[in-house]
Formats: structure tokens, sequence, C-alpha cells
């Protein structure tokens, strides 16, 4: 029996405030990795856990209280790789894209004003601790959080493409739905790798795997207005999903400027 | 030992959808107090989506949860078409419908092997429950793999579909992937009749709970389904799903992040168990043949057999999901062709859109102005409902075997717990009991 006589690299699946979805993907695909490695913590899926240092940690949510926070930087001292795992580890998705105030104040419109719960701004962890690999999406692609893992393994870091989704539309001949159909296509300004799924099936990109390498914010918005798209509607498009608001300084210089 | 406070405590309990934790204050061999903290971290999904054109709101409310994400969507695509007075075609109806019995099948199945299971067949962990139970981890691999291929192919990925819209779809399924499904379908039927058989077996740990009210969406056909405009209570009344607010109350409680929702004052109980109470007739035979011959058709309400019910409901699933297929593939005239959704504007209004998930009723509310933005929302999902219940069932299961072992205690209600299938949307798998002289 092989971990009789090397043990196996040991791996840890947690998860912070998010939809669990990541969670579903790695259990979905765990059998083929549980020849490679052990699984030391995996609570949505087995009962004995153990927070002990690890290989790797494979972390999916966005820090959303002091809870989260705690848990985040036990995991961080017990891994040797931290992998942010989905877009709410990695940019926060739509709990940080789509919020428009405080915590405190989300709290007692939802909760009424006496209830007083713990909330921290939803953010992605590489604000609170360093993130070793990053692996957007919402949900993950399988084949790329495998080949992660894979590589890891292998002990080199991998590499994760983040240009844009229209180049995987093109190598699939989609037509294209921002030009021919019309619809707001957020494919030019988000980054690759789950195969350019929404305009496949004939619909708009909405951006669900963050923003790709230099996006250009300011000439998407400009498009999406000339379709027909009010600005406030784009530049909320742009956001859901948890693009970091600095790359909106171009868009928002150019909607004060035309409104000048 | 007399006036002893005992406080069971399940800090965080595994094999469930998101974080939540369970305590119980016993003192004079009496329960005092129960709490069930879903501590998962709040996101406020009622707030995220005002202002948000309504077409981005099924890829936002999807994220509300994995496993009932195409759930979400459809909810909310119900509500806005309501408001804005949209008809779809049946096509689109019935790849709805498909679509969301792929979740139920996935969902189940997920909930039954995965979750439940090591409850009932002692596996400690996955690579136990893969190496030593190779048959019961085979059948939950092929169903949840039928439930996924079903939602790929229509919605475009196993969850999050990208491919349901307010109004229709983006794009049709093929006549061949449609008849693909058709044969893993029919694949997959000796999985779900061993799935109900299998679970038939399992003889109860705690006693039978108190006969709860069972809150269910009266189909919309005269089959068994999952989409509905009526609410049916075992209390013996109906109200359409526009009043939600008069017969459902949510209050929020000091300890949890979830709401509690009771209905005219009392707990609900929501879920497979409570729409086989009520449409149980409406099964298709093979289905109806394995609930009638299952406890719950004796009107044992015990909560374990939640998941019995649930795989009763795979079987029906399976069976209406062929029956889709079917009648598409025999009236295929709008089948392949481009169906390119058109924005709807200049209509303001409220409505209310409500499916069957997995775990029970899912309502959504939105408010939207004229120009198609939302202002309101509001949404109360199937585990805030059961929550009021699932305290009321601890307190019984603990009262009636106050006096038994301790760690039997605390599995028996990790076991309850976990029969309903909370989606708190886990840590440190810690069970502790805390004894003091007060």
């Amino acid at each position: 029996m092989r971990h009789e006589k090397t043990p196996l690299p040991m791996i840890a699946v947690h998860s912070l405030t998010g939809c669990a979805g990541e969670l579903l993907v790695i259990l979905e695909n765990l059998d083929k990795l549980l020849p490679y490695v052990q699984v030391v913590s995996f609570p949505f899926a087995q009962s004995k856990n153990e927070m002990r240092p690890v290989d790797i940690a494979f972390v999916e949510g966005s820090v959303s209280q002091t809870h989260d926070l705690e848990k985040l930087q036990q995991i961080r001292n017990n891994c040797r790789w931290l992998v942010a795992v989905g877009n709410c580890a990695v940019w926060g998705c739509v709990q940080a894209g789509c919020a428009k105030t405080s915590p405190q104040e989300m709290l007692k419109a939802a909760y009424g004003q006496d209830i007083n719960f713990d909330a921290l701004p939803a953010t992605a962890i590489d604000k609170y601790v360093p993130v070793d690999v990053k692996l957007s999406g919402c949900p993950i692609n399988a084949t790329q959080f495998l080949s992660v893992t894979a590589s890891l393994l292998k002990d080199h870091l991998p590499y994760i493409t983040k240009k844009p989704v229209c180049l995987e539309c093109k190598l699939r001949e989609n037509g294209c739905v921002l030009i021919e159909k019309d619809l707001p296509c957020l494919g030019p300004v988000t980054a690759g790798g789950c195969g350019a799924l929404c305009p496949t099936f004939g619909a708009a990109c909405y951006g669900c795997w963050g923003p790709s390498e230099d996006p250009q914010m300011e000439a998407m918005s400009v498009i999406l207005e000339e379709k027909g798209y009010a600005m406030d509607e784009v530049l909320g498009r742009l956001s859901a999903f948890g693009a970091p608001k600095e790359l909106f300084s171009r868009s928002s210089n150019f909607q004060n400027r035309k409104s000048e | 030992m007399t006036d002893e406070e005992k406080i069971i405590e399940i800090p965080e309990i595994c094999r469930v959808e998101g974080h939540s934790a369970v305590k119980v204050n016993i003192q004079d061999n009496q329960v005092i107090d129960v709490a069930l903290d879903v501590f998962e971290g709040t996101r406020f999904f009622e707030q995220l989506v005002v202002n948000h054109h309504y077409e981005e709101i099924p890829h936002i409310t999807s994220r509300v949860c994995a496993i009932c994400s195409t759930g979400h969507v459809v909810a909310a695509a119900f509500a806005i078409e309501n408001i804005l007075n949209i008809q779809v075609s049946e096509q689109t109806h019935l790849l709805r419908e498909l679509m969301h019995l792929g979740m139920i099948i996935e969902s189940h199945a997920t909930h039954i092997y995965a979750l439940a299971l090591p409850d009932f067949i002692g596996a400690v962990d996955l690579l136990d429950f893969a190496g030593n139970h190779v048959k019961e981890f085979t059948a939950w691999t092929q169903l949840r793999k039928l439930g996924a291929a079903i939602q790929t192919t229509i919605g475009g990925r196993p969850f999050h579909p990208i491919n349901l819209h307010v109004g229709g779809l983006s794009s049709i399924p093929t006549a061949e992937a449609l008849s693909q499904l058709l044969i893993e379908l029919k694949q997959n039927e000796a999985n779900a009749f061993n799935t109900c058989e299998l679970l038939s077996g399992f003889i109860p740990k705690t006693k039978a709970s108190a006969t709860p009210n069972y809150l269910a969406l009266l189909p919309e056909a005269s089959g068994y389904g999952f989409f509905g405009s009526t609410i049916i209570s075992s209390a013996g009344w109906q109200d359409s799903i526009q009043n939600y607010q008069e017969y459902l109350t949510e209050v929020s409680v000091p300890y949890s992040h979830a709401k509690r929702s009771t209905s005219k004052g009392q707990p609900i109980m929501v879920g497979a168990m409570s729409r086989l109470h009520h449409f149980s007739k409406r099964l298709t035979p093979a289905a109806k043949q394995f609930y009638e011959s299952s406890p719950l058709s004796k009107g044992d309400t015990n909560t374990i057999w939640n998941n019995l019910a649930q795989a009763i409901e795979i079987v029906e699933a399976i069976e209406r999901s062929k029956n889709i297929i079917e009648k598409l593939l025999t009236e295929p005239s709008e089948l392949g062709r481009d169906c390119h959704i058109r924005r709807t504007e200049g209509k303001a209004g409220k409505a209310v859109g409500a499916v069957e998930c997995p775990r029970g009723t899912l309502y959504h509310y939105y408010e939207i102005d004229e120009a198609g933005k939302i202002q309101k929302a509001d949404m109360i999902t199937p585990s805030a409902q059961n929550s009021h219940r699932i305290e009321a069932d601890i307190r019984e299961v603990v009262n009636s075997s106050i006096s038994g072992d301790e760690a039997n205690i605390q599995s028996n209600l990790e076991t309850l717990v976990r029969a309903y299938d909370p989606c708190n949307t886990c840590a440190t798998h810690m069970v502790s009991v805390h004894y003091k002289q007060v």
C-alpha cells in the first residue's frame, strides 16, 4: 500500500461565508483526488476533522464576520499552500459587489433595530492573509481545480489564465452576443476559464469569474451605453460579482466628464 | 443530584450546508431552552438585489445557495414574470420543470448518501464511505451525476444556471441531448428504487415526533409537482402565495442569523415529508408503491423518515422527468429554435413567486419600478421555516431520552437535525456536554 510507505500529502477544505458551491464541486470531484491525498478536514463532507498542518488548504467563501477571520488566520497558520477557491474567496462575489451600505445598516434593515450581530464588510480573503493561488469562478471549473491541485502536489505554482472570456468565445466560434444581439455581455472585461459558457448558450456573460487582466472598463461602459444600457446599470453589472472599485475610476471619470 | 444544570452543546453540525450549532439547556431533567444557532455569515440578499435590473436578479439570487440555485432562479423568474405579465411558452415551462427535477434528484441524493447515510451505516469519513460502502457510494455518484447532467443540459452547468432567464431560456437543448438524458434517467431507476429500499430498512433511534403543521405548494397540474401558486396547510386552510405575509410570520432571534417562521403562531414543517403528506395520491405508480409500503403512509411523523421521503421523491422526479422529455420529443415543433428574450419596459408592480425546493417552499417577493429595477425584495427560505420546528423536535427528543446515555442523546440530536437537511449556507466537529451545579 502506497500510503504505508510514504504518507500522502494532506489537504483541508474549509468554508467561510458563501453558497457552498465550491464545496459541491470539490466533493463531486473528490473521487479523482482520493488516491493522491489524505483529507484532514472537510466538515461539509465528513465528521472527523482536524485543524492541523496540511500541504494544501482550500478556502471558499468571503470574510463576512469575525468568526470567518479567526478561522482564516488559523487555516493560514496551518497550511503550506493556501488556495482561494471561487469568486467569494477571490473577489468577494455578490455580497461584496452588490452591497451599498455598511453591514451595520444592512443588519438593522434585515433584522430590526435591536439586533446587533457581528458583521464585517464582505471581502476577498487576501485582504487579511497571503494567498498562494487564486482560483476564480462562480462556481469554479472542475478541470481548473484538478489541474491546480495536481500542480501543487508536484510542488509548483499553477498558471491560471486571466485572458478575457472573448478569447474562449472566439475559439468556440460563437457569434458575438454583444455586437450581434445587443446583449450586455461582460465577456471583454471578464476572466475566462469557464469556456465562454454564457455566450455559447446565447446569453450575455455577467462577469462571475471576476475581472480579466487589464480590463478596459471605460471602453466597456461606452459600448454598453451605446447599446442603450443606462450607465448606472452598466456600473451595477460591472461590479456585481466583486470587481474591485479601483477598476471603475476611469468609468466614473468618463461618466463625470459626460455630465459636465 | 438535584438542581443540576446540564447543557448539551453541538458547536458546529457537520455534513450540512453552511454553519449551525445546537444548544440545549436542561434543569432538573427538563429541557429549559433549545437554541438552533445558524451562525453562517449574514449576506443580506434582500438588500443586495435592490437597484439592480430585473434581468440580473436570477444570476444574483442563484448565489443564495448552490445546491438550490435552480429553485432560487425559478422562484425569482416566476415573481418577476408575474409583475411584468409575461407568459412563457409551454416549452420553457417544461424545461424549467425538468431543470428543477434535476436539482431535486441531485440535492436529495447528496443529502441522503453523503450527508445523512453515514449516521445510519456508521461510515466515519468519505474515504471510509468510498472504500467500504462501494455500492452506496456508486449509487450516490450515479444519481448526483444524473441530476447534474439534467441541470447542465438545460441550464449550462450543474448549478448556478446561465441559461434560465426572466421570460425564457437563451437556448433550447437539442433533441439528441434530451434523448441522452432519457437514457440516463432509465439507467438510474434501479438506483432510485434501491435507495428507497435501503432507507425503508432503517429503524429510527428516536421516538416519533408530534404531528407537525405541514405546509406545501398545491401542485399546479393534476400530478405531483414542485411549482404552484397556492399554499395548503394540514391545519385545514389554503391561501394564495401572494398573501404569504398573512399566514407566514418571520421574526429575528438574538442567537441566530436565521429568522424564525411561524404560521398563525405555530411552528411549521416544509419539505419532502410535508409534500408527501399532502399529495401522495398524485405520485406516479412506482413512487406511490414505495410510499404505500412506508411508515409515512401509516401516519408515522418521525422526522427521521424525511430521508425516506426524499428517496421516494427521487423515484417520482425520475418518472416525471421521463414524461417531460417524452412530451418534448414527441411535440418538437419548437425544439432547437433560438429564443432571444427581449426586455419588457415600463411596468411597475409587486408579486410573489414560489417553488418547492428540496427542503420545502421557497418564496421570492419583489417590487420593481418602471425602469425595471428592484425596489424591495423579500426571500423566505425553507430552512428558516423549518428552524422553529427543529427546535421543538429537539426539545421533544431530549425530553423523551433525558435519562439515557449522553453520547447517544448527542448523536441522536445530530441525526435528527441532519434529517431536516438544513441548509445554512463546518469547522471542528465537537460535541460537548457541560454539567454544573447551580
